[in-house]
């Protein structure tokens, strides 16, 4: 019963961290100001990009840069479609949806010509000591690089969004724009970077997955994570600190439905019931979080000197 | 004012810019562009079946982006088509099957108004939770339709499962049923006459009656019309059900027009594909007759280059992302730069 436990929160943590890594990006983006819904093709694009430049070179940091690189890619489109030219956000974010799965996709059918791309997950870092905690140390502390960087990245983005001016730019530029252009700050600016680190960000995440977690690509690789993402946004009321924990509750259905499965707790052909689990918790988040919080005012509003 | 024709001049750009991408992309691979390019028509309209294939897949498309603009239109930004779509085609399923020794002038009916009220009911949870609740519609609509999709990979492995065969998927509905088919050499069947009907009568209902008339006034200012004496939430609501049920009836046409059955995944994502063709369709409900049509060209076709030439047939959706990308961009600039 422990080992089941423990596997389930062991989990619960390895899978929080895609969700954590998309949301930290996101909550960037929509403090400025910008949402971008093609989150989920993104993260499937850094897979991609990420498993095939490290089949290629043998570098996981290559590949993890290249995913990161093919995100921002992704957001920069995306910036420059809503951002600069000003069309709906919201529109924008579901053509780019198809826009880099079928990028992902249409490259890795070319690439299945020649070879399967296949590497092996990257192994696990003990932490010295903690790691040797019962219990405690298999849940926290026996995980890939990835997993930690995760949650170093939501408490330095954390810092840096409540600590710094440039924190307090981001925040003031989606609530009031126009003040803050009164005051000489480029609104725009700040809404293009944040638009492409959220994409950066999502292909980092894409990237965790194919080389932290699986080891292949799948059209599918994503699985609804990227929309989780952007509900964790909201559950954590635009902070990378409380994303932590949304993050984790999501990972732990996530958790919870695949070792029901895995297993062997479910009649096989009942699998699918399970999976809607993470789904129905997404719902009842919607539901009791709502309105705790305000949104950022100048969300998906764009800004130009009138 | 933006004139009419400068909307229209959007397309060529688009479209230029799409041929474009996919021209350099294939050239870079060592592919022979023009010949892909030729293939696309050619596997789209070059033998009647192809015809009636290229059809087929209109039905869905045009459908899923009525549903969407027509929620558009009163603000409610339905995200959640294909989920309505799977289930108004398993509520109609599950009536349909049941309908061996009924005549078809009465099933069918009975069929079609389940496909709507399925729709209906998958839209009626984030429809309530926007109205009582105040909660906005895009996530709980996404969510919507991942449960949706599971519901059916659930019962067409489980309880709905035809024992007879490996695949995920139920026994055939009773041939009284099916849809009647235009010509019994091909698959087009007369879902097809249906589909563009619902798209006139949708013209109709936005640009000819009143309640067309407050539903745009909605999605113009909810709060002048809340002033004007509308009710924005009843007119919300009319114009979400209305979008939820054209949803259904789209997976009712999927089952019972072209499978016989309900399988896994009988949507390869049509539900999301329809925002895409909403866009190019200027949101109008004519426009994205073209729209549809013209997509429909491109997958079947782009299908057909994929087995002619190996070339993966996703590239099709590369395309069609950077044209309407760029016709919306292109469309934005000519309306800002009149206005300033």
């Amino acid at each position: 019963m422990i080992e089941f436990i423990t596997s389930i929160l062991a989990g619960g943590v390895l899978l929080s961290v895609t969700i954590l890594f998309v949301s930290i990006g996101e909550v960037y983006n929509e403090r400025a100001g910008v949402i971008n819904l093609g989150l989920e093709a993104i993260i499937t694009l850094g897979a991609f990009v990420g498993l095939w430049v490290t089949f290629e070179t043998g570098d996981y940091i290559l590949g993890t840069l290249a995913a990161i690189v093919s995100g921002a890619g992704v957001g920069l489109i995306h910036s420059l479609t809503c951002v600069k030219m000003r069309v709906n956000q919201l529109i924008a974010g579901l053509l780019i949806l198809s826009l880099a799965a079928g990028l992902a996709n249409f490259l890795y059918n070319i690439v299945l010509k020649k070879t399967v791309p296949i590497v092996t997950t990257l192994p696990s870092i003990y932490i010295p000591f903690l790691s040797d905690i019962p219990v405690l140390g298999e849940i926290l502390f026996q995980h890939n690089a990835f997993v930690y960087l995760a949650y170093f990245l939501a408490i330095v983005f954390g810092l840096i969004l409540y600590k710094t001016t440039l924190g307090l730019k981001i925040r003031a530029v989606g609530e009031n724009p126009e003040a803050c252009d009164a005051a000489g700050i480029n609104v725009n600016l700040i809404r293009h970077l944040c638009d492409i680190f959220s994409g950066a960000m999502a292909g980092l995440a894409g990237a965790y997955l194919s080389l932290g977690y699986l080891g292949l690509y799948d059209s599918g690789i994503a699985g609804g994570r990227g929309w989780i993402a952007i509900i964790v946004v909201i559950f954590s009321r635009w902070s990378p600190y409380r994303a932590i924990l949304g993050s984790l509750i999501f990972g732990l259905g996530y958790s919870v439905a695949a070792n029901l499965i895995g297993g062997g707790y479910i009649p096989s052909n009942w699998n699918y019931l399970v999976l809607i689990m993470p789904y129905l918790v997404a719902l009842v988040v919607i539901v009791l979080f709502r309105g705790t919080t305000k949104a950022p005012s100048a969300l998906t509003v764009p800004y130009w000197r009138k | 004012m933006v004139k009419k024709y400068q909307n229209y001049l959007s397309y060529p750009i688009g479209l230029f810019l799409a041929i474009l991408v996919f021209s350099v992309t294939l050239l870079l691979l060592g592919y022979d562009p023009i010949s892909a390019l030729v293939s696309i028509p050619t596997g789209a309209f070059g033998r009647p079946n192809s015809i009636s294939e290229t059809l087929i897949r209109f039905i869905p498309l045009l459908l899923t982006a009525l549903a969407f603009l027509i929620a558009l239109k009163a603000r409610f930004m339905n995200l959640g088509v294909e989920g309505q779509l799977y289930i108004g085609g398993l509520l109609a399923y599950l009536i349909g099957a049941r309908m061996e020794i009924v005549p078809s002038f009465i099933a069918l009916p009975l069929i079609f108004i389940a496909g709507f009220m399925g729709g209906v009911l998958w839209l009626a949870i984030p429809l309530i939770m926007k109205t009582k609740l105040g909660i906005n519609e895009i996530f709980p609509t996404v969510v919507m339709n991942f449960i949706a999709m599971f519901v059916i990979a659930w019962l067409t492995i489980g309880p709905l499962k035809d024992p007879n065969t490996f695949n995920p998927r139920t026994p055939f509905l009773p041939e009284s049923t099916w849809l009647p088919l235009l010509d019994p050499k091909y698959r087009l069947h007369v879902g097809i006459f249906l589909v563009v009907i619902i798209a006139l009568i949708i013209y109709i209902i936005m640009y000819k009656t009143t309640i067309g008339y407050k539903i745009r006034a909605v999605g113009q200012n909810p709060r002048a019309s809340e002033h004007g004496g509308v009710n924005v939430t009843r007119v919300v609501i009319t114009a979400g059900l209305l979008s939820g049920g054209i949803a259904g009836i789209a997976g009712v046409l999927e089952v019972f027009g072209v499978h016989h059955y309900l399988i896994r995944g009988f949507s390869p994502g049509f539900g999301f594909q329809g925002i895409a063709v909403a866009a190019l369709g200027i949101f109008h409900p004519i426009g994205v007759i073209f729209a549809a049509f013209f997509f429909a060209v491109l997958q079947i076709g782009g299908e057909s280059m994929q087995r002619g030439a190996g070339i993966p047939v996703d590239i099709i959706f590369i395309m069609v992302a950077v044209l309407v990308l760029t016709v919306l961009i292109v469309q934005k600039w000519m309306t800002t730069r009149k206005s300033s």
